[in-house]
Order: structure tokens, then C-alpha cells, then sequence
């Protein structure tokens, strides 16, 4: 489902910030992707959902390769990205129009508009906030908001950006219970390695824009190797 | 007191019943025509009609009161200034170079009651439907699509700039920082200026990308549909023109 090779980026001003990133994340896999600072985790979802330009032939995400322009139009209903900050991603007035601002834009008709926006708000228990804004919610009310107007698109593929950001205890439970109850193949970038153990299968450990090693759950509990690359066990 | 008009939920009311599109060309027609008087008459009864819409839209009155009693403090300077800059009519007072007149003072109430139905006009208007469906009855009004686009973006944003330069005051309160005339009190504000702007151009980044993710194509589209009734018709022909009359009223004198 997602298929990157040797993926190398840099920034205009010549920062490498992915150096040759090779992952693999197969249909239905919840995955973390965990680092310090400036392991590249962000660039590496950037790329994957077509907003940073990758080489051709390096990226392929739901059977679809972000460089080529015909198929990286594609995307937006394949690939869902929940970003670090909500009010980036929270910019319609309300939370219904918000929800509705993807499934507008893949043409879709009004009333399964409609549809998936009520289906999408129900999936993260916001049923009938349509109305209220986005200035007046919670921390966790924006991320489930937010994560709402990606779910709306139906995509394959989420992509989560440091989803705890910002979120008290309380916030950061339901968060994972939403995860857990979210389909399709999930893609888990975070910090907080207990969020990622009890939502994913797997771990992508990076740094400095390389793959550092990948496994099951249980390197979390690798006290050296974490304390290396600037984590905590959990 | 907020400036935030969408922390007022839009009450119901014959005028927010009206379709968005009517009624925001009726009082845009309503306003630019209130913009024209000149005449104390035309105008007193252009503030009559405004605070009427006011009663009919069931604008909430301590919601209005808040704003007009601001908009009459920043009036305060213009409305002393301007009857001393006439000088036709009859002099009422003079000393030296100073002279007040009757003309002078009508100017001043004119303008004070011009800007009170302007700005209630405009309040009314604003009060009567949620922003976002305002502005989308802009765009089928033939509005700029960029220009709807950048005061949608704008309402949002603004309140979180707002926010963060809050939180910065703050910041800088508990270093110690206190408002003077000072040059390290001016580079600061600079400083603190500078920031807010690098902060809103990454946010405009951010907000960028998270929009092309959901595949935005330069258009914003809406689920808001309009329709157009009789009474749609009946209450912009009605606006317009009592409009009309008060400009044609205010041309005759």
C-alpha cells in the first residue's frame, strides 16, 4: 500500500532531511513512525501525499506515484493526512463545511456529501456539531474535527502527524480508541511511543532522514537504542 | 467584548428567513445609498430604517449596543473637529480664529447619524446569517473569487494571530516587559511584529498544504443552496427602494 525506495529530499536551502528512506507498509497496517526532531518524519509524509515534489519512480502510495501530475491529482481521495496542528488544518468557518470541503472538491453529488460528512462526524463522535466553529472547540475536539474531514474523503491510506499533540489525558485516550477503530492502512508519525504501542503493529524508527532499524512494538521497550536517537522507552 | 461576529448564533427573524443573496444585494444597495446623503433630513431617516431592520432582524441588543458605543468613541474627535471646519451659515460662536456655525453642526450630526446607519446596517446584515453563507451568496453575486476566499481565511485566522500575540504579551509581561517610550521598547514591539508575521506566513504554509491534501483546486465549494422566493424579491425591492428615495429626497434639497 505504501512503497517508498530509496527516497532522498532536500530542502532549498540544501538541508537532506530524507536520505535514502526505504519502507513498506502493506494493506491494513497500522504503523508508527517514530524519531526525534528533525528525523525527517514530517518531509517523509509531505512527500507521500504529493505536497513535496519526490523523484519519480521513489514513491508509491495506493498504487499511485506522487511525481507524476496526473496520478498525484489522484491522491487527495486515496491518501488522508491528519497534520500536527489541527487549526492548520481547521480553516472553513464551521466544522460542517470544514468536513464537507474534501468530498466538495472530489465533485462529488451534495446529498452524499451530506452523507459522508454526518457518517464522518458519527465516526468521531461529533454527531450533529455541524454547526459550531472551529474556534470555539477543545484541543481534542479540533483533532477529532479534523481527522473527521479526512475520514469524509474515504481514503486508503491515513497518514497521522503527531496525533496526541496538544491533547490532555482524557483527549489522548479517545484519541486512541478512535484509532483503533479507524479502517484501512494507517501510517503513525509520533513521540509518544505509548500512543504508538498501543495503536500499531509496527515501528519505523528514524533519524537524521535515514531508516534506522524497523520491527515489532517491542523495540519500544530498547531503552539504548531510544535513549540514542532521543526517545524514552515506554 | 468580542469582535467576533460568529460568537452571535443568527436568530430567527423575517430577515434571516430572506434568501443570502437577496438581502446581501439589498444592503449592500442599502448602504452605498446611506454613503451618498448629505442632508441631515435624508439621513435621520436613513438611521430610522437602519434601527428598524435592527427590531425586525432581531438583533441582539446588548450585541449592537457594544459596537455602537465604540464606533461613537472613535467618532468623538471627528464629530468636535467638524463643525469648526465650515464656514458658511450662521456664526453661533467665535473666538479668534475659531467659529462655530449652523451649518457646521448639521455637518456634524449628518455625519454622526450617516455612520450610526451604516454601520447598523452593516451589523444588521452581518448579525442575520452565519459569515460562510454570506460570503458564498458574494460569490454567486459575482464577488471576486479571491477576495471571498481571503476574507473567509482572514475571519478564521485572524482570532488565532490574535491568540498568539496574546500569549506573547504575556510572554513578555512576566520578563519583566512593560510598555515605554524607550528604543528597547520599540525594537521589541518590532521583534514581536516580526514574529507574529514569520508565525502567519507558516501558518499560510501549513494551512496551504493541509488544503491541497484534500485536493482543493482553487474554489471553494459550498453545500449552501440559495433560493430565490417571492418574498425575497418583494423585501429587496422594498429596500431598494426606500433607498432610492432617501438619495432622491437628499438630491431635491
Amino acid at each position: 500500500m505504501i512503497d517508498v525506495r530509496e527516497l532522498r529530499f532536500a530542502y532549498p536551502d540544501g538541508r537532506q532531511a530524507l536520505d535514502g528512506v526505504t519502507i513498506h507498509v502493506t494493506a491494513g497496517e497500522s504503523v508508527g513512525l517514530i524519531g526525534p526532531n528533525g528525523a525527517g518524519k514530517t518531509t517523509l509524509f509531505l512527500c507521500l501525499c504529493g505536497v513535496l515534489r519526490a523523484p519519480p519512480g521513489s514513491i508509491r502510495v495506493a498504487g499511485l506515484d506522487p511525481a507524476a501530475m496526473s496520478e498525484r491529482k489522484q491522491l487527495p481521495s486515496h491518501v488522508g493526512v491528519v497534520f500536527q496542528n489541527p487549526d492548520d488544518q481547521l480553516f472553513s468557518s464551521t466544522i460542517g463545511e470544514d468536513v464537507a470541503f474534501g468530498p466538495l472538491n472530489l465533485h462529488l453529488p451534495a446529498d452524499e456529501v451530506r452523507k459522508r460528512v454526518s457518517e464522518a462526524l458519527d465516526r468521531v463522535g461529533m454527531t450533529g456539531q455541524d454547526d459550531r466553529v472551529p474556534f470555539h472547540l477543545s484541543g481534542g475536539e479540533k483533532r477529532r474535527a479534523a481527522i473527521a474531514g479526512v475520514l469524509a474523503m474515504h481514503p486508503e491510506v491515513l497518514l497521522l502527524d503527531e496525533p496526541s499533540m496538544f491533547l490532555d489525558p482524557r483527549g489522548r485516550r479517545e484519541l486512541i480508541r478512535l484509532i483503533n477503530d479507524l479502517p484501512g492502512t494507517k501510517l503513525i508519525a509520533s513521540h509518544d511511543l505509548a500512543l504508538v504501542r498501543d495503536t500499531c503493529s509496527r515501528v519505523i524508527l528514524m533519524d537524521s532522514g535515514r531508516v534506522v532499524t524497523e520491527g515489532k512494538t517491542e523495540i519500544l521497550k530498547d531503552a539504548a537504542l531510544m535513549d540514542e536517537h532521543g526517545l524514552e522507552a515506554v | 467584548m468580542s469582535l467576533n461576529p460568529e460568537h452571535l448564533a443568527p436568530r430567527d427573524s423575517i430577515l434571516a428567513r430572506r434568501d443570502a443573496r437577496w438581502r446581501l444585494a439589498a444592503f449592500a444597495l442599502a448602504i452605498f445609498g446611506t454613503a451618498l446623503l448629505r442632508t441631515p433630513g435624508p439621513s435621520a431617516a436613513a438611521l430610522c430604517l437602519a434601527l428598524l431592520f435592527v427590531w425586525i432582524g432581531r438583533v441582539p441588543g446588548r450585541w449592537y449596543r457594544d459596537r455602537i458605543t465604540i464606533l461613537l468613541l472613535a467618532l468623538i474627535p471627528f464629530l468636535v473637529v467638524a463643525p469648526f471646519t465650515v464656514d458658511r451659515g450662521e456664526r453661533l460662536w467665535e473666538w479668534r480664529f475659531l467659529h462655530l456655525t449652523d451649518v457646521g453642526l448639521l455637518f456634524a450630526v449628518t455625519l454622526a447619524m450617516k455612520t450610526v446607519a451604516l454601520v447598523t446596517l452593516a451589523l444588521t446584515l452581518l448579525s442575520s446569517a452565519p459569515l460562510h453563507v454570506t460570503l458564498a451568496a458574494a460569490r454567486k453575486l459575482g464577488v471576486p473569487r479571491l477576495l471571498v476566499q481571503l476574507t473567509l481565511l482572514t475571519y478564521r485566522y485572524v482570532f488565532l494571530l490574535l491568540d498568539e500575540l496574546g500569549r506573547l504579551r504575556i510572554a513578555l509581561r512576566v520578563r519583566g516587559f512593560r510598555n515605554a517610550m524607550t528604543a528597547h521598547a520599540y525594537r521589541t514591539v518590532g521583534q514581536v511584529t516580526g514574529t507574529l508575521l514569520v508565525r502567519g506566513s507558516d501558518r499560510a504554509e501549513h494551512v496551504a498544504q493541509a488544503m491541497r491534501c484534500r485536493g482543493f483546486d482553487g474554489h471553494f465549494h459550498t453545500l449552501i443552496a440559495f433560493r430565490t422566493r417571492p418574498a425575497d424579491v418583494l423585501m429587496f425591492v422594498w429596500i431598494v427602494g426606500v433607498a432610492g428615495g432617501l438619495v432622491a429626497w437628499d438630491l431635491c434639497r
